[in-house]
C-alpha cells in the first residue's frame, strides 16, 4: 500500500535521511513558499523548481520514478481545475494550477519520505505546534494501519458471512454498514483503552516524557542553506526576469 | 474537499493560516484542559478510526456509494474541542503521508474543516441535546458541518481567483448539497448503532461554555451562507459588498503598496483588492469570535 512504501522509504539511510527533521521542515517552507509566490507562468522556474527536487531525490537514494510517480496523486483533482480555468478563456493560471501543485506535492513527499513520521511530529512540535496535535498525530499514524486492517477483515467476514441476498434491499445494506461503522468505533475505543492499560503497566505516569531531538550541526545548515539558496535562486531569478 | 498547494493566492493562503493557528492552538489548550492525558492515544486511535470507516461503503442506490466524513461523530462522541483536534491531526497526516491537500494550504484546510466544520456540526446538537429533537439536531449538524466546509473552500477558491463559471458552481454546489444530507443519514445511523450497543456513547453537552461554542459555531455558519451569497452570485458580488462597505479602496491601498512590485505584480490590483477585502473579512471574523471565546473562558474560569 501507498504509506507503507513512504514509511519504508523514510527509514532509509542516505545524506538526506540523516539531516536534522527541523532544518528538512524549514528547507521544505522555503521552496514551498517560492514556488506559491512565484508569478504567472514560466516554463524556466518549472525546470529550476523541478531541478531542485531531482538533485533532492537523487541525493536522497529514493527511486526518483516512484517518487515522481506518487507525486501524480495531485493530478486529477488539479487537471479538472485546470481544464476549467482554461476553457473560461486563462490558460496561463491552468498551467500554474497543475505545475505548482504537482511541484508541491512532489516537495512534501521528498520530506516526508526521507523522514519517520514520529521525528517529523517531534519537529513539528519544536518548530511551535501544540503539543497535543503533535501527539495525536504520532498515534493517528501508529495505529492507522492498525485499525485500517481491522476494517478490512471486517469486509472480509461480512462478505463471506452475508454475501448479496437477492432479497436484500439497499436500506438494509445501508443499516448493515451502519452497524459496521458502529462496531469499528466501538473496537477503536475498546483497543485505545487497552492501549493507556499496557502505558500504565509499563511504567506511565501521567505524562509523556518530552523527548528532545538533536541539535542540528553543521552539514544541517549547510543543506538548509543550500536547499534554500536554490528555492530562493530560482524564484527571484525568474522574478526579476 | 481537500485542497491542494498552488491553488490559493498568497494572500489567501497566508491570511488562512493566521486565522487557523490560534484556532487550533486555543482548541488544543481547551481540549487539554477537558481531557486527561491518558486520553490522548484514544483521540488518534480515533482518528485513525475515521481513515479506517471511510473504507465502509454505504449503499446510496444507482449503484453508486457514500462514506462517512466524521466530523459530526466526533463532536457528539468526544466533545467539539477533541473533535476538532483529532480531525486536524486527520488533515495532517493526509497532507503529508497521503498529498491529500496541501501543506501551504493546510490552514485553510484546516479551518475550514476542523474549526469551522466541527463548530458547525456541534452548533445545532448543543441547541437541541435532548428529546426527541435530538437525532434531527446530530443530522443537522452533519448536514451543515459538511455544507460550511465546502462552501469556505469554493470561496477560498473564488478569492484566489481560480474561475468556476455559473454552470459549474451550480453543479458542485448540488454535489454538496447530496454529500452533506448522506452525512447526515450516516452520522445519525451509526449513532443509532453505537446507542444499540451501549446507550452512553453520545456526551451530552457540557452546560458550561455555552456562549463560546455558539460564537463559533455561529460565525461558521454565517461565514457558510456569506460564502453561498458570494459564490452563487457571481465573484464580482464580493467587489460589490466590499465596495458598498468602502473597504475595497482601503484594502487595495494597505495590500499593494507595501508589496507593490513584487510577488503580486502578476494580478491586477483590482483583483488584488477584491482578494484582501473578502480577507478583511474572513480574518475580522475569526479575530472576534477567538478573542469573545478567550474572554468568555476567562470570566468562565473566574
Amino acid at each position: 500500500m501507498h504509506h507503507v512504501v513512504i514509511d519504508r522509504w523514510s527509514r532509509g539511510a542516505s545524506p538526506i535521511h540523516a539531516r536534522e527533521p527541523r532544518t528538512k521542515l524549514v528547507a521544505l517552507a522555503v521552496f514551498l513558499i517560492s514556488v506559491a509566490t512565484t508569478p504567472g507562468v514560466s516554463p524556466l522556474a518549472g525546470a529550476g523548481y523541478l531541478g531542485v527536487l531531482i538533485a533532492g531525490i537523487a541525493l536522497s537514494r529514493l527511486p526518483l520514478g516512484g517518487v515522481l510517480a506518487r507525486a501524480a496523486v495531485v493530478l486529477p483533482f488539479s487537471a479538472a481545475f485546470a481544464a476549467l480555468n482554461w476553457l473560461a478563456g486563462d490558460p496561463g493560471r491552468a498551467v500554474a494550477l497543475v505545475a505548482k501543485s504537482y511541484l508541491s506535492a512532489a516537495a512534501v513527499l521528498l520530506v516526508v519520505a526521507t523522514t519517520p513520521l514520529e521525528q517529523f511530529a517531534r519537529a513539528m512540535e519544536s518548530l511551535g505546534t501544540p503539543r497535543l496535535i503533535a501527539l495525536v498525530v504520532q498515534f493517528l499514524y501508529r495505529y492507522l494501519f492498525v485499525v485500517s486492517e481491522q476494517a478490512q477483515h471486517m469486509r472480509v467476514a461480512a462478505a463471506c458471512r452475508a454475501p448479496r441476498v437477492p432479497g436484500a434491499g439497499g436500506g438494509l445494506r445501508f443499516r448493515a454498514a451502519a452497524g459496521a461503522v458502529g462496531v469499528l468505533f466501538a473496537r477503536s475505543y475498546a483497543r485505545a483503552e487497552g492501549i493507556h492499560r499496557a502505558m500504565l503497566a509499563r511504567g506511565f505516569e501521567g505524562r509523556f516524557p518530552a523527548v528532545a531531538l538533536a541539535r542540528p550541526r553543521l552539514p544541517d545548515f549547510l543543506f538548509l542553506l543550500l536547499a534554500a539558496a536554490l528555492s530562493l535562486a530560482v524564484r527571484i531569478g525568474v522574478g526579476s526576469a | 474537499m481537500h485542497i491542494p498547494d498552488g491553488f490559493l493566492s498568497t494572500p489567501v493562503w497566508a491570511a488562512m493560516n493566521l486565522a487557523a493557528a490560534p484556532s487550533v492552538a486555543y482548541l488544543a489548550r481547551r481540549a487539554q484542559r477537558e481531557i486527561e492525558e491518558s486520553r490522548i492515544p484514544a483521540l488518534g486511535v480515533m482518528g485513525a478510526f475515521v481513515f479506517a470507516a471511510q473504507m465502509i461503503n454505504f449503499p446510496v442506490g444507482l449503484g453508486t456509494s457514500g462514506h462517512l466524513l466524521g466530523s459530526a461523530l466526533l463532536a457528539v462522541t468526544l466533545g467539539p474541542a477533541a473533535a476538532s483536534i483529532v480531525m486536524t491531526a486527520i488533515l495532517v497526516v493526509q497532507a503529508l503521508v497521503f498529498q491529500d491537500g496541501g501543506v501551504l494550504a493546510l490552514g485553510a484546510n484546516v479551518f475550514n474543516m476542523a474549526v469551522a466544520g466541527v463548530a458547525a456540526a456541534y452548533l445545532p446538537y448543543r441547541l437541541w441535546s435532548s428529546g426527541k429533537l435530538r437525532n434531527p439536531a446530530i443530522f443537522l449538524g452533519a448536514f451543515l458541518s459538511v455544507l460550511a466546509g465546502a462552501v469556505l473552500a469554493v470561496a477560498e477558491l473564488l478569492l484566489s481567483g481560480v474561475r468556476m463559471g455559473q454552470t459549474v458552481l451550480g453543479v458542485s454546489f448540488g454535489l454538496f448539497l447530496v454529500t452533506a444530507v448522506l452525512e447526515g443519514v450516516i452520522t445519525v445511523a451509526v449513532i443509532r448503532s453505537l446507542e444499540a450497543m451501549r446507550p452512553n456513547w453520545v456526551r451530552a453537552p457540557d452546560s458550561s461554555g455555552r456562549l463560546v461554542l455558539g460564537a463559533l459555531a455561529g460565525a461558521a455558519i454565517l461565514l457558510a451562507v456569506v460564502g453561498v451569497l458570494v459564490a452563487s452570485a457571481d465573484p464580482d458580488g464580493l467587489e460589490r459588498l466590499a465596495g458598498g462597505a468602502g473597504i475595497a479602496a482601503r484594502a487595495r491601498n494597505l495590500f499593494t503598496t507595501p508589496l507593490a512590485g513584487y510577488e503580486l505584480r502578476g494580478f491586477g490590483a483590482e483583483w488584488l483588492g477584491k482578494a484582501a477585502a473578502g480577507l478583511a473579512g474572513l480574518v475580522a471574523i475569526a479575530a472576534t469570535t477567538l478573542a469573545l471565546g478567550k474572554l468568555i473562558a476567562r470570566r468562565r474560569g473566574a
